[in-house]
């Protein structure tokens, strides 16, 4: 048989994608002692057996929470759902959180979907840009009538999302190889941020004020703005000094990459 | 092609070694780093690229060229890749015979190509442009198959030789994937060596591999067993002092297992090498 690459890369592509073996099965030989059906069936099973392997990878937690056989299941259904495009495998889970969250059965059970976005996220500020973070001088050497429209910059790996339920206990457990306890949903979200410092991912719960000061700041409303964003939840007469603080423990856990003042 | 350098002994980059190497200063004379591990934004990866490149001198290796499919060259990757290549500096970058999809999906497989003229025309053409985007030696690896194809007119060897010929490229020879595939293609591995031109032999990688009875499946995960040994031999014989490294990329031991298994290849290329030159590690780094 005459067969193009390029038709042959197309028939074998197919059956590692579909699993229909008819057009490659008829293009490739086999031996007495190893037939071709089970030399192709070493490229079908390797195709599945890496993917699988990177998810749990990348998503430990979510791994444990479904258990082995449930997680298998997930893998084979996003593959099939989402085939990778990615140069690197190590983007290949990137589509995961968002397909947990809209495909049965795994979007009926909303703590999934919460618990892979905090791991993909984790991986994102594991590699995301560096960034040389400012210290307390820059800070001082404010002078006080720049504090209005002081504008800040935020660390590149950080990351901000907002979860039901208890994802991240959760992750911890599984993490320091403890026994997890089932995550449980609050009444209301709470927001979380993930980021980088030096080579460490880190991530902590926010107030629901700081959390608004954060998202506000990130968006670039100065420091005048968010004060008085902030008279939501603290006294006019206190605001500055509460926005001050936010400011300078956002400065302590090493987020801030940039002070701008307008001039 | 310009001569080939020699750098010695050297062992595949993993993070696992990261601290170590960097506290230990191991007597590996040079490491093969993992290219799609680096083509990120940033992080713990390139932090430790950076500080190794620094000590060692370093090889570039990829996995998502597919220099043989028939979609058309990813420009960006190479973009990228060269991107990486000023950063780390590589004696020389290479990639695998094979095809990874078409259709911009990835299989993340090193799938076989056919061994016909077509295809030697078809990726001796894509490694020119390689060569000529990269602008740094480039070499082609051998890889580990399971079927043939029925349209194959030559064998693997002549196919490997006519590409690197025909896209003045140089060979990595991957000495365990030749005895894997001599192993699943009923082949005589000795046949292979002898079919490969010396002079385009720059680099070979030993490994270890699941033997499953009828077939043996190349996993990276286990020592080097002594089949891989003699056909190194050989294979030093023949080409002489070839920089050599050890890839290992699932049940990751320490490093001193490593360091240990990367001696036997110093030994056995000793013994076999009459000039002498291939068991050393001291004329490492041109
Ligand atoms: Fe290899």
């Amino acid at each position: 048989m005459s067969t193009s690459l390029e038709e042959l890369q197309r028939a074998f592509q197919e059956f590692l994608l579909g699993g229909d073996a008819t057009a490659i099965r008829a293009r490739v030989t086999g031996t007495e002692r190893v037939p071709a059906d089970t030399r192709l069936g070493i490229y079908a099973h390797a195709y599945s057996a890496r993917l699988l392997e990177v998810l749990a990878d990348n998503f430990p937690a979510v791994h444990t929470l479904l258990g082995d056989e449930a997680f298998a299941a997930l893998a084979r259904a996003y593959l099939d759902a989402h085939p990778s495009e990615f140069r690197s495998i190590r983007w290949f889970g990137n589509r995961l959180p968002a397909f947990v969250g809209t495909t049965g059965p795994w979007k009926e059970h909303p703590v999934v979907a919460e618990l892979a976005r905090f791991e993909w996220l984790l991986r994102d500020a594991f590699d995301a840009t560096d960034a040389v973070v400012i210290g307390e001088a820059e800070l001082a050497a404010l002078a006080p009538e720049a504090w209005p429209g002081l504008r800040l910059e935020f660390h590149p790996s950080l990351r901000r999302l907002d979860l039901h339920w208890s994802v991240t206990a959760f992750w911890q457990a599984v993490e320091n190889d403890e026994d997890p306890v089932a995550p449980e949903r609050a009444e209301h979200p709470v927001g979380w941020l993930i980021w980088r410092r030096d080579l460490t991912q880190y991530f902590r719960s926010l107030e629901v004020s700081e959390a608004w000061a954060l998202d506000r700041a990130r968006e670039g409303a100065n420091f005048s703005d968010i004060c008085e964003g902030l008279c939501e939840w603290v006294d006019a007469a206190n605001v500055a000094g509460y926005a001050a603080g936010a400011l300078k423990r956002w400065l302590a856990d090493g987020l801030l990459t940039g002070l701008e003042t307008g001039d | 092609m310009p001569s080939r350098p020699y750098l010695g002994f050297g062992l595949g980059l993993r993070p696992d070694h990261y601290q170590a190497i960097l506290d230990s200063d191991p007597p590996v004379d040079w490491f093969e780093l993992l290219s799609e591990n680096y083509l990120v934004p940033g992080g713990k990866p390139l932090h430790f690229l950076d500080r190794i490149c620094e000590r060692f001198p370093v090889v570039m290796h990829g996995v998502s060229l597919s220099v043989g499919s028939t979609d058309p060259l990813d420009r960006d990757y190479l973009a990228d890749l060269r991107t990486l290549a000023d950063r780390a500096r590589p004696h020389w970058i290479s990639d695998h015979l094979c095809w990874t999809g078409i259709d911009q999906r990835n299989l993340h497989d090193l799938l076989p190509l056919p061994y016909t003229d077509e295809a030697v025309l078809h990726v001796a053409g894509r490694i020119r442009e390689v060569q000529a985007r990269l602008e740094r030696p480039f070499l082609i690896e051998n890889v580990s198959s399971y079927v043939s194809y029925q349209h194959s007119l030559m064998s693997e060897w002549d196919f490997l030789s006519a590409v690197a010929e025909e896209a003045d490229c140089g060979i990595l020879l991957d000495i365990n994937n030749i005895y894997v595939s001599s192993v699943n293609h009923e082949y005589d591995p000795g046949e292979y060596l002898a079919g490969v031109p010396v002079e385009r032999v720059w680099q070979f990688h030993l490994a270890g591999h699941s033997d499953h009875g009828d077939y043996i499946i190349d996993t990276h995960d286990h020592p080097i067993v002594d089949p891989v040994w003699n056909l190194y031999a050989d294979a030093v014989r023949r080409f002489g002092a070839v920089s050599t490294m050890i890839e290992r990329d699932d049940a990751i031991p320490p490093l001193e297992e490593l360091l240990a298994e990367l001696d036997q290849a110093r030994r056995i290329a000793a013994e076999a090498d009459p000039t002498g030159d291939a068991g050393k590690s001291d004329m490492a780094a041109p």
